[in-house]
């Protein structure tokens, strides 16, 4: 699905990633964890054509395509979603016209039949109280004024709005309270179908006791220094990353 | 807006877009007759910046001569940051989409206050107007 090889990642004059070799199984779950600092939100931003990044060396595979050069948007319909760590507000747009927007280009990119207002709002309030949302956070204005949970539960509903073949989710679980963490991770469960691949950025095992990853990935220091099954997350609770020895 | 008769009440909304080296000016004038007991304005400037080399500026000027009145001035700047239009073209919206939906939220106010035939026209110019306005 994705094969990242021996990427080098600037931003600015700093260098973030230093060599990171990673690839994703299509249809499976990845968690990748590591120190703050480390570089897993640029590791995703380098996936997406974030601006803040420049990449100096290697290469991203998607289905089989270097990457590198495509400008954000046409990553986006190519079916690469990201959530953000900090979804930013836009103020004045709306949130069901952004998606519809949104809806419509992918179904224009997919050479699909555009969904109809009528339909789209259906299927809107479907997915909004699956998600335990309010039904007036389709009216209010992107993320504008929304609070830590609501926002991250904004960006799940995206997610099943837009049906991407590759989900980055970028600690889509901090700042949860319970119910928010059950709502969220019901929502990764129904767009686990086997074939769709996850990238799950987490710190804590919390959101792990609902979504059952299938590898865990840990960065440092701009590598990937260890990849696994679930045991390396039971190892980092209980021992801390310093427990983690390098493989080479 | 010239408040003459008692209790009258008016309002101002003002929409200013600078684009590329645009500078975008607001000059308004309030003024309150003597007789014009308890009149009531409340304008409100909003400036839109798309770019980092464009300006907005923005001189209500208040001429009241009835101390019963209450005037209000509100003004607000924003700009269409380069995080904004990352989060819209990350969900496959193009670049130039993305501004002009951003720019469209800000105009809604007022559009949705026009008579459908002018809000439709005003809607084309401002896409027209925009063209080739972002990069
Ligand atoms: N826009 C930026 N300008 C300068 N430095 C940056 C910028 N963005 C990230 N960095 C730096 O890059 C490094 C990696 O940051 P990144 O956000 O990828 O870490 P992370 O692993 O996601 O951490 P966290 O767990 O705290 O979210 C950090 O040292 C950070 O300070
Ligand atoms: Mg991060």
């Amino acid at each position: 699905m994705i094969d990242i090889k021996n990427i080098h990642v600037d931003i600015g004059e700093k260098s973030i990633l230093k060599g990171v070799d990673l690839s994703l199984e299509k249809g499976k779950v990845h968690v990748l964890m590591g120190t703050n600092g480390s570089g897993k939100s640029t590791l995703t931003k380098a996936i997406v054509g974030h601006y803040d990044t420049t990449v100096t060396k290697g290469e991203i595979f998607y289905n089989n395509k270097n990457i590198v050069e495509l400008s954000p948007e046409q990553r986006a319909l190519e079916g690469i979603f990201l959530s953000f760590q900090n979804p930013i507000e836009i103020a004045g747009v709306n949130n069901a016209y952004f998606l519809r927007t949104a809806l419509n280009a992918k179904e224009r990119f997919d050479g699909k039949k555009e969904t109809n207002a009528a339909s789209f709002l259906r299927l809107m309030k479907k997915h909004v109280s699956q998600l335990g949302m309010h039904q007036d956070m389709l009216i209010r204005s992107l993320n504008d004024g929304f609070s830590g949970g609501e926002k991250k539960r904004n960006e799940i509903l995206q997610m099943e709005v837009l049906q991407p073949d590759l989900i980055l989710l970028d600690e889509i679980d901090s700042g949860l309270d319970i119910d928010a963490l059950k709502a969220v991770a019901d929502g990764i469960n129904r767009m686990r179908d086997g074939e769709r691949t996850f990238l799950i950025i987490t710190h804590y095992r919390r959101i792990l006791d609902y979504v059952t990853p299938d590898y865990v990935h840990i960065l440092q220091d701009g590598q990937i220094v260890k990849s696994g099954g679930f045991e390396l997350v039971d190892i980092l609770e209980s021992q801390g990353y310093q427990a983690i020895q390098k493989d080479i | 807006m010239i408040h003459i008769g008692k209790n009258t009440s008016s309002t101002i909304v003002s929409k200013g877009i600078s684009a590329m080296k645009g500078q975008n000016t607001y000059r308004g004038l309030v003024k309150v007759s003597p007789r014009a007991d308890k009149a009531r304005n409340f304008s409100q400037c909003d400036s839109l910046l798309i770019g980092s080399e464009c300006g907005a500026h923005t001189f209500p000027y208040l001429d009241s001569l009835n101390s019963s009145a209450q005037v209000e001035h509100e003004a607000t700047t924003s700009k269409i940051s380069d995080e904004q239009l990352m989060y819209l073209r990350q969900r496959g919206i193009g670049e130039e989409d993305a501004v002009s939906m951003i720019i469209h939220g800000f105009c809604k106010e007022v559009f949705a206050k026009l008579p459908m035939e002018f809000a439709v026209e005003a809607k084309e110019l401002l896409n027209l107007t925009l063209e080739g306005s972002v990069g």
